[in-house]
């Protein structure tokens, strides 16, 4: 059953990370085991694929990785060691070329492998948010002394609903892989904390390298178990190493976080192509898991979606979708997120203007895409129970076979989608951006969605009735679709009236961002930035609802 | 011994006793399950099966069985060749006892009147099994029998499945060819039937070959468009899936949606063409989805539309004749298709 979280709830929740967290001795056992495994994998394939030949192609990607970046006394000094391996293979015999190899693996592992201090977490999911929130109040000398010893909690803030009881459950009786939704650098310190007000254990989780070169999470993302995940890495025994370290640490039985959408959404869409690796990894880790007779060896996937309000990070990335050439540039190291004066009205945004984030957590399923119970069954659609076991079985026997589990990872992402659609909380900010954005594309039809993003349309106003019916159309379509189970809504909106709805939305827009998005001037609407506008309507893309709009 | 000792055909109709036929012949110890007693009993006693299959003496291996429980828990594979109307309600009895590691490969060129989804997604959906396929292909049933050389698609997403298939059911007289593409093999078969139909109406009203190819060709192109729409790739159905199977149901009285055109044609109502002949044609069930799926995407599919018109509101094949033939002149490949590709 879907269950809102209450403030009983969360009330003597404690760290429950005892035994979760990664040991120093499992670390160590984690590494050597990844490490052993790459080159086994390495050297088994030798007939196909030379080892010279994947150690010239790792020196190959490095050395492009490198070149591609500014000259810096430091990736000189990189493209020299490289350089320097290249002259080492080439006369090297195959007992030199595994130890190139050994070392390789050795040292991306270690750039990967993370870290827990459970200090730091313990002070990152209990001190920080009342901090923050405390900083934030304490900007007006009036609230913090009229406020006080009340302090703003963004346990009201965060509204962490849905499944929660099954998850908590289901860590008991296996290992648990979380797959959020991604719209944002906060999205990790979002999750991390819900997790712990809901008495989870902490989560392994690959976080994008860029995280940890920001001044302000750099030293949290080190302690909290994240490991790294160079995106620029592209070599093949980088990506491989990288699995087999998300492999290992599942079958240690670590619950892990992985966002298969692989970066934050750019269109603000929810994620429809999802990146598939490292959640491959969760079939070799079931099937060792079975093999090696694990007491436990069940995985559960949880899709999770995240709803803001506003996203702290939006003008950025829209202009990232919307440039062709900012498509390939995959990670933005100065957005939103390393300037903490934009982190700061975000939540600031988020405290004073009743602001919420929607964590849901979705229905479990299994790594074969069928829903699970609280004991761990699986049952098909039908409601009939299975035995996950037979799907990596023939004739009474445990098979790996790569194509095959490849494409149960697919199926499984296609499931993923499905239930992120399912859960996907909206909000007032999509509501209206939706229906603004939709009556601009009827209006121009005849102009392509570029020209209309850049110019905003013939007309720079809109009769406010005419939103307020086209709004009212689309609450009355969304409102079926929410009873229908097709989709989440914030809950102050389903009895909301529509003039509500969109003082909502722009009070939000006009706090948060710099750019005006929409204003109203007497009885006329001013879509003021398209693309802030198309951002925000790309929320409900996929519901077949534009065809409401008159 | 394994798990399984024997494959199954679920669905005792033509083509499911035919591909019965081919499996035992190549050895394999072959279940047919059906549900008609009568049939049940004539091919246990007789190998015979007269209402589907005729004269023709089916291979005494095959083991008739009206037994679901037993069909499904012996046969690691199993081909469902079941009509579109009640495919759903026999894959939900089967879902009773299958398991992941067994292979289900459907058999049938229909389309889910409920949820104008293909029948690997209704196995999908009744079933727990992830293993699926489908074969599909310009294969008559009596020609089959007769041991004529042919040739079938079987595609999955799975190559377990395309693999194990193909060691099960190819035999000399019959090639299958392996695919990934299964909306593309699955969606071929669907839209060929109603180009069929055209067909049928073409030659009922005397037209010449001429009016035939351009029906196969016009309606190649639109089932590259449906096709597309559900994530098929186009090439499929220039292959034995596509154009392979409509080459087959476009100009034989084998075919019955060619036979329903035809009769039609004649003057027959679709009631009596269909009472006449006794047996289903997909392509009446598919006509109503796909119009309706077309209308929704608004996609362009003349022949489609025209044939939905004369099934379902009662237009005159001459009236829809000249009306596709009024039609503005154009590109033979026009930017549309190339706009649903490039999507």
């Amino acid at each position: 059953m879907f269950r809102h979280l209450n403030k009983d709830s969360l009330k003597n929740n404690h760290i429950t990370y005892k035994g979760h967290i990664l040991k120093q001795e499992h670390k160590e056992r984690v590494v050597e085991e990844v490490i052993s495994r790459v080159l086994s994998n390495q050297i088994a394939n030798a007939d196909k694929v030379s080892l010279e030949t994947v150690i010239n192609d790792t020196i190959y990607h490095a050395r492009k990785r490198l070149e591609a970046k500014k000259t810096t006394r430091k990736t000189k000094k990189s493209i020299l060691y490289w350089k320097k391996l290249k002259k080492r293979l080439i006369h090297s015999s195959e007992e030199e070329q595994k130890k190139i190899l050994r070392e390789l693996i050795t040292h991306f592992t270690s750039e990967i492998v993370g870290n827990f201090n459970p200090k730091v977490y313990k002070f990152a999911s209990n001190v920080l948010p009342v901090a923050l929130s405390l900083m934030l109040n304490a900007l007006s000398p009036c609230n913090l002394i009229k406020h006080l010893p009340k302090f703003p909690d963004l346990s009201e803030r965060i509204i962490i609903e849905g499944e929660i009881e099954l998850i908590q459950s289901l860590q008991k009786v296996g290992t648990l892989i979380l797959v959020p939704t991604h719209l944002s650098n906060m999205d990790s310190i979002v999750i991390g904390w819900s997790l712990y007000k809901i008495n989870l254990p902490p989560f392994i989780y690959g976080a994008g390298i860029n995280l940890f070169t920001n001044f302000l999470l750099s030293y949290y993302m080190n302690n909290l178990g994240a490991y790294k995940v160079d995106r620029t890495k592209t070599a093949g025994l980088y990506k491989e190493t990288l699995k087999e370290y998300a492999t290992c640490t599942l079958e240690f039985g670590y619950h892990n976080l992985f966002f298969p959408g692989g970066t934050r959404s750019r269109s603000g869409a929810l994620e429809q192509n999802l990146k598939l690796g490292l959640l491959g990894s969760s079939m070799p880790a079931y099937i060792n898991n079975l093999i090696h007779q694990k007491e436990k060896p069940n995985f559960f996937v949880v899709p999770c979606t995240l709803s803001y309000q506003v996203v702290l990070e939006a003008e950025r990335l829209i202009e990232d979708e919307l440039k062709v050439s900012g498509k390939s540039q995959y990670i933005m190291e100065d957005d939103e997120f390393s300037q903490f004066g934009r982190i700061y009205n975000f939540l600031q945004n988020l405290l004073k203007l009743d602001s919420k984030i929607y964590v849901r957590i979705c229905p479990a399923m299994d790594l074969f895409g069928n829903r699970v119970d609280k004991e761990g069954k699986s049952y098909d659609k039908r409601g009939r129970q299975v035995d996950i076991r037979q799907y990596v079985m023939q004739n009474n026997e445990i098979v790996r076979d790569e194509q095959r589990d490849r494409q149960y990872t697919k199926d499984l992402g296609e499931e993923i989608v499905k239930s992120y659609k399912k859960n996907n909380v909206i909000m007032s900010t999509h509501i209206v951006s939706f229906t603004i954005f939709c009556i601009l594309k009827k209006q121009n039809a005849d102009m392509d969605l570029y020209h209309l993003l850049r110019t905003g349309g013939r007309e720079d106003n809109l009769p406010l009735n005419q939103v307020y019916h086209a709004l009212h159309t689309v609450m009355e379509r969304l409102k079926e679709k929410v009873s229908q189970g097709e989709l989440a809504m914030d809950h102050d909106l389903q009895n909301a009236p529509v003039e509500r709805i969109l003082d909502d939305a722009i009070n939000h827009f006009q706090s948060y961002h710099k750019i005006v998005v929409i204003m109203r001037r007497g009885d006329r609407l001013y879509p003021s930035d398209p693309k802030l506008l198309y951002y925000y309507h790309n929320r409900l893309l996929g519901y077949d609802l534009e065809k409401e709009i008159e | 011994m394994g798990k399984y000792d024997s494959v199954a055909v679920i669905g005792g109709g033509s083509w499911g006793t035919t591909i019965a036929h081919l499996l035992a012949k190549k050895g394999n110890r072959t279940y047919l399950w059906l549900r008609d007693k009568t049939i049940f009993q004539e091919i246990k006693n007789s190998h015979r099966n007269k209402k589907y299959t005729l004269e023709h003496d089916l291979h005494p291996a095959i083991i008739p069985s009206l037994d679901m429980r037993e069909v499904v828990q012996r046969s690691e594979i199993i081909i469902v060749a079941i009509p579109s109307e009640s495919f759903r309600e026999v894959a939900y009895q089967m879902g009773n006892y299958v398991q992941g590691d067994q292979i289900l490969i459907s058999a049938c060129k229909g389309i889910d009147l409920q949820k104008c989804c293909t029948m690997s997604e209704v196995l999908k959906e009744e079933t727990c099994a992830k293993k699926i396929g489908v074969l599909s292909g310009p294969n008559l049933s009596q020609e089959i029998l007769k041991g004529h050389p042919a040739a079938a698609v079987l595609a999955s997403k799975y190559h377990e499945v395309i693999h194990k298939g193909m060691d099960t059911i190819s035999s000399p007289d019959y090639r299958i060819y392996g695919s990934e593409d299964i909306d593309g093999v699955e969606l071929g078969g669907v839209v060929k039937n109603i180009i069929a139909i055209a067909a049928g109406m073409s030659d009922g009203k005397g037209f010449g070959v001429n009016t035939k190819a351009l029906l196969v060709s016009r309606g190649i192109n639109e089932m590259g468009r449906v096709g597309i729409t559900f994530g098929a790739n186009p090439l499929t159905f220039t292959g034995l899936a596509g154009l392979g199977d409509l080459l087959v149901t476009c100009s034989s009285m084998q075919s019955r949606n060619y036979r329903l055109g035809y009769y039609m044609a004649q003057g027959k109502s679709m009631k009596t063409a269909l009472q006449e002949m006794g047996s289903v044609a997909e392509g009446v069930n598919a006509t109503k989805i796909l119009y309706r799926y077309s209308q929704k995407k608004k996609l362009e599919t003349p022949i489609m539309d025209g044939i939905y018109k004369i099934l379902y509101e009662q237009h005159s094949i001459s009236d829809i004749t000249a009306s596709l033939m009024a039609k503005l002149n154009k590109f033979e490949i026009d930017r549309t298709l190339y706009e649903l590709i490039k999507k």
